[in-house]
């Protein structure tokens, strides 16, 4: 223990440096106990409760509203909130959960973490709660294919055994396969009449038990909706927690009878609010406990930013560049969220420029066709991929003088139009939230000066 | 005259949208009829009954079921290279006419060790427990510069004397040849994604003679000119 005991001492040190020069938010101090302990994970004291937080998207979400409500209930916690949801973002949230010798001093860590490394880590974590928001088509580069995730986070609940009790979307005929046995505890959704638009790429082709044709009585989005194989019993599971009555337009639904606030209008957003729920009741916390603290939140400012001026709305959108099924989600809401608008597309990934394995295979999996909408009066791309991204367009039957294609991003502005539009949305990769906070700000001054 | 290209087992040779390579050859011409041939169902190059044959990457547990589902076919398969019927393979697609395909598994601490079609002399090692790989590609087929992009956890071993594409930055079947894919006669396989028509107009406009059809293609001032832009963006930074 006592290079274990070194490596607390010097990560604590570290993170102390770290509070002083204001950059609390780093995984500095965590890499560096992993690097002299390494089996720090194993070794650090966990609080009573640790509840980990997984899946392709709504994890920050998800993960998020469980740690806001948590402490606004009293408990003290820790919790991975910058983005860091590797090895090294969970040291640091276990080192903040502990004294100098040790000695838990929160009462509960929540954990965001990476789906693809989660049997590495989470062994020596052995969390008590695995809460999988869903498993959709993700990064070609990074995750490969969905099957290839259902296997990592299942590998991690084999490891876990009885200890963990895995929080599973019913309605995903991917991740309601997990954990076969664990203790599983299922949220559901009852139809939206959402009548989601038909994906090219699809995230499950066929029954994962028998090859089957997968049919829907209905779909929410995606691959997500009551599902069953024509040729076997592989069906949705009866749902422990079932949202009925899901109003997006008024964001209110039903869950086993209590009316709950939804945090905007989108039926994703629906879903991480009910997986929160459920891992809640999990927890004993009462209804209108947990409706009174949804009632105060919104979409986190890191997904959704709002600036008015002159009439126009000009916001910023996460949408996930190469994240296949956050991509297309988004294009989906932009066609069916009923105001005049233009869209900005600001989606390569940051190192890109200078490591270009950026692919476009994203592109051809991700549904531009949806962008054909007529509420959208302008689609404007710019940045390296800019040929990439109007081939792409065109090809999705996108009228060429919809779209705006400049290689300098500067000149995106100026092709945003300043009149007969309700909102203009810039939909950007999330690791560039400052990124597409400026380019917003840059849309709005050039109006406000008159250019 | 029409032509029909036989997309082999969509629902599992489709995992990154490679099916837009079909379906940009429709747009080049509409001439070209897709048919797609499903898991049970007798593939129709076998009968005469297709002018090209299409398969796509796979997940890795598809990559054994595809094995089991072609190798009734192989010596088909070896006649119909033979006989100058166009393949086109891409992905680990390829993995599955070489000789084995062995390496970790997630799920289970035992390596898998599978028989491959043996059509070419090859053999694919997986390594899905390590970071998956992805890099870029310039090379030459035929006078024609290839660019291409790869997203795997295996490499591929072997002496490739039928290789498709000469490389000349990046890598190719693995980390030690410059030799990517292979080219027997008309099959023509490689492990870049793309989708690889997109990626590549000349070679597009290649195949479209091959099959017979005029050479044009879909927004080919837009294709090109993203083609060559890349090419000069991949120059630079490979």
């Amino acid at each position: 223990m006592f290079r274990f005991y070194i490596a607390l001492w010097a990560s604590k040190l570290m993170m102390g440096f770290y509070y002083l020069i204001k950059k609390p938010k780093t995984d500095m101090p965590g890499l560096l106990a992993c690097k002299m302990c390494p089996d720090f994970l194993e070794k650090i004291s966990k609080p009573k409760l640790t509840i980990t937080v997984t899946g392709t998207n709504g994890k920050t979400t998800t993960s998020t509203l469980l740690n806001d409500f948590l402490k606004s209930n009293g408990m003290t916690t820790s919790f991975n909130d910058w983005g860091a949801n590797m090895m090294a973002g969970y040291a640091v949230n276990l080192i903040r959960g502990v004294s100098l010798f040790n000695k838990p001093k929160v009462d509960c860590s929540i954990l965001e973490a990476d789906e693809l490394t989660l049997d590495t880590w989470m062994a020596k974590i052995k969390p008590d709660y695995l809460l999988v928001t869903n498993i959709c088509k993700d990064s070609l580069r990074r995750n490969g294919h969905p099957e290839n995730i259902f296997n990592h986070i299942e590998h991690t609940l084999r490891i876990l055994g009885d200890k963990t009790t895995a929080v599973l979307n019913a309605d995903d005929p991917i991740s309601s396969e997990l954990g076969k046995d664990s203790r599983r505890v299922y949220f559901g959704m009852s139809d939206t009449m959402s009548n989601p638009f038909v994906n090219i790429s699809k995230d499950i082709a066929i029954c994962p038990r028998c090859g089957g044709q997968i049919k829907y009585d209905y779909r929410h989005y995606r691959h997500i909706g009551k599902f069953k194989c024509a040729s076997c019993d592989f069906k949705t599971p009866q749902a422990d927690y079932m949202a009925e009555f899901v109003d997006l337009r008024n964001r209110t639904m039903m869950v086993n009878g209590h009316e709950y606030p939804l945090i905007s209008d989108t039926i994703f957003n629906a879903f991480n609010v009910l997986s929160c729920i459920a891992m809640l009741k999990e927890l004993g916390y009462r209804d209108g406990e947990i409706s009174g603290f949804l009632s105060t939140q919104k979409v986190t400012d890191i997904r959704e930013t709002c600036v008015e001026y002159n009439g126009i709305e000009y916001y910023t959108f996460a949408a996930k560049s190469q994240n296949v099924s956050a991509a297309s989600t988004v294009f989906e809401y932009m066609a069916k969220e009923p105001s005049i608008k233009d869209v900005v597309l600001l989606m390569d990934e940051v190192q890109d420029k200078n490591h270009p394995t950026e692919t476009l295979t994203w592109l051809y999996e991700t549904d531009y066709e949806f962008l054909k909408d007529p509420k959208i009066r302008r689609i404007i791309v710019g940045g390296h991929m800019y040929l990439n991204h109007r081939l792409r367009l065109l090809l999705a039957g996108v009228p060429e003088e919809k779209i705006f294609a400049v290689e300098d991003e500067a000149d995106i502005p100026q092709c945003v139009e300043q009149e007969g539009i309700d909102k203009v949305y810039v939909l950007y990769e999330t690791d560039c939230v400052s990124k597409a906070k400026n380019m917003r700000d840059s849309i709005v001054n050039y109006v406000k000066e008159g250019k | 005259m029409a032509k029909k290209i036989e997309f082999l087992y969509p629902e599992y040779t489709n995992i990154y949208g490679e099916s837009y390579n079909l379906e940009y050859l429709k747009r080049c011409n509409k001439e070209i009829n897709v048919i797609e041939t499903h898991v049970g169902d007798t593939p129709r190059f076998i009968t005469g009954g297709a002018d090209m044959v299409y398969i796509g990457c796979m997940t890795e547990d598809k990559q054994e079921k595809t094995i089991e589902l072609l190798m009734p076919y192989r010596n088909f398969i070896i006649h119909a290279i033979q006989c100058g019927m166009i393949f086109l393979v891409t992905g680990n697609a390829l993995e599955i006419f070489g000789t084995r395909i062995i390496g970790d598994d997630v799920m289970s601490d035992e390596n898998v060790d599978i028989r491959g079609l043996s059509i070419f002399d090859y053999k694919s090692v997986r390594h899905m427990r390590e970071m998956r790989h992805n890099s870029q590609y310039i090379g030459n087929f035929d006078g024609m510069i290839m660019l291409g992009h790869r997203s795997q956890y295996s490499f591929t071993y072997g002496e490739f004397e039928n290789s498709f594409i000469k490389i000349y930055k990046g890598i190719g079947m693995n980390p030690d040849t410059d030799k990517e894919g292979v080219h027997v006669k008309n099959f023509f396989g490689t492990y870049s994604l793309g989708p690889y028509l997109i990626l590549n107009p000349p070679f597009t406009k290649y195949l479209l003679r091959l099959l017979g059809l005029k050479d044009n293609l879909a927004f080919e001032n837009e294709i090109m000119e993203a083609y060559q832009y890349r090419l000069e963006e991949l120059r630079r930074t490979i």
